[in-house]
């Protein structure tokens, strides 16, 4: 199943299962616009997998601090020993997941 | 958004909560009144933090010499820099991680230097300490060099702090009134540059206006994380101008001295004086907007009014 969100003036994010692994790969932005599908998208991370699942986001080319706190709410949710690997997001994801949620073990970012 | 300024004057019931401004002439009064608090503190087992600019933070870790490393020190020069910031992310953010004993901070927001356009922030902070903290078993001691600050910010100090020390005298401020102060520094802004053309959002516009604002800070010498922080600071806001102030707003982008201005103005009414200042707990999903504004920018002025709301933030230009 995949997802998308398109927003006016060129701005959306297409979501969609990545092939070969669990998880998703996000393209575009995450806006107030985008949000929502963003967090439907992250209630259907399969996080009961025994390695964790994965967010591939290098065509991500805006994350604001709403998106950024869906997705630290989500992980917060993890059994225990589950993670999110969030692969090569915009700078900005690392930096307010540092600024407000310092110490969160069950995501891992893998940088660009 | 929101943001009438009907902050409640403090009761005169029974208030845990302590705010003293500290007057001080020099170094040795500098020193006799912030020492002995920090020690007094130590010696009853309170947690202790010190959040003054340099050099007054190397002056005070050398006299208390072995006590030092019983005390938390922040260099307010960078963590306050944005005095909205204060309150979340240097003084909410000791005390609230240590709620079940006094606490004792010894907070220098203001000094000789800040500007004037830094400085209606500043009086705003310390006005609003007393309600964000209202209730709370903490006292904040707050130092003004009386030497070197001028006379009408010494006037503010007391409308802002319910109790002034002034040579070695402890007395109630006669003229102690927070919620006034707040709205006196309401202030309209002067007028943007005519260079600064305003651009119109609504909510199809949000990326646009954001890529146009990230283009044009560049253009202006914004670079690297500073540009990040600009376009994260131009959405939370044009997204609260959508959603809370009337859908609709204006944008403009400048250069002024060494720092890069950003203003968007809406119809909204900022009616919450607290607003962007309270931290958010982790498992918080909205309500980070005007925090982060208020912790990426260098400093954040607002001017609000039944009309409408116009805020502007600076970014220092070559800085990180």
């Amino acid at each position: 199943m995949n997802a998308s969100a398109p927003v006016a003036s060129g701005s959306a994010l297409h979501l969609r299962p990545l092939p070969d692994r669990a998880g998703w790969r996000a393209v575009g932005e995450i806006t107030s616009a985008t949000c929502p599908a963003w967090e439907r998208t992250l209630e259907q991370l399969p996080l009961h997998q025994e390695f964790g699942c994965r967010l591939e986001m290098s065509a991500v080319t805006f994350v604001d601090v709403a998106g950024v706190s869906a997705l630290a709410v989500t992980a917060q949710l993890l059994p225990p020993g589950r993670h999110i690997r969030v692969e090569r997001p915009p700078a900005t994801l690392p930096r307010l997941l540092e600024m407000f949620w310092p110490d969160l073990p069950a995501i891992e970012v893998v940088a660009r | 958004m929101t943001a009438t300024h009907t902050t409640t004057e403090p009761t005169a019931a029974p208030e845990p909560f302590a705010h003293p401004a500290l007057f001080y002439r020099g170094e040795e009064e500098y020193l006799d009144g912030t020492v002995p608090f920090v020690r007094e503190g130590i010696k009853a087992g309170d947690p202790v933090a010190v959040a003054v600019p340099e050099p007054r933070l190397a002056l005070l870790r050398q006299h208390l010499g072995g006590d030092a490393d019983s005390v938390h020190f922040v260099d307010m020069t960078e963590a306050g820099r944005n005095p909205g910031r204060i309150i979340p992310r240097v003084l909410r953010a000791f005390a609230d991680a240590r709620t079940d004993t006094h606490v004792r901070i010894i907070g220098e927001p203001i000094w000789p230097g800040r500007s004037g356009v830094e400085y209606p922030a500043c009086v705003q902070h310390e006005a609003l300490i007393n309600l964000a903290f209202q209730g709370r078993d903490l006292t904040i001691l707050c130092p003004y060099d009386a030497e070197r600050l001028a006379s009408d910010v010494l006037a503010d100090a007391y409308a802002t702090h319910p109790v002034v020390v002034s040579g070695g005298i402890r007395q109630p401020s006669p003229s102690y009134a927070p919620g006034q102060v707040v709205a006196e520094y309401n202030r309209p802004f002067p007028a943007a540059p005519a260079s600064a053309e305003p651009q119109g959002f609504g909510s199809e516009e949000l990326p646009v206006v954001r890529h146009f604002a990230v283009a044009l800070a560049a253009q202006l010498g914004l670079s690297g994380i500073r540009l990040d922080d600009l376009a994260l600071t131009v959405a939370e806001l044009t997204t609260n101008s959508v959603v809370h102030g009337g859908g609709t707003g204006t944008l403009r982008v400048w250069a002024e001295d060494s720092q890069l201005v950003c203003e968007v103005r809406d119809r909204g009414h900022l009616s919450d004086p607290l607003a962007g200042r309270r931290p958010a707990t982790r498992d918080q999903r909205g309500g980070r907007g005007l925090l982060l504004v208020h912790t990426v920018t260098d400093l954040v002025r607002v001017h609000t009014d039944p009309a409408g709301t116009a805020v502007r933030c600076y970014f220092g230009i070559g800085s990180n």
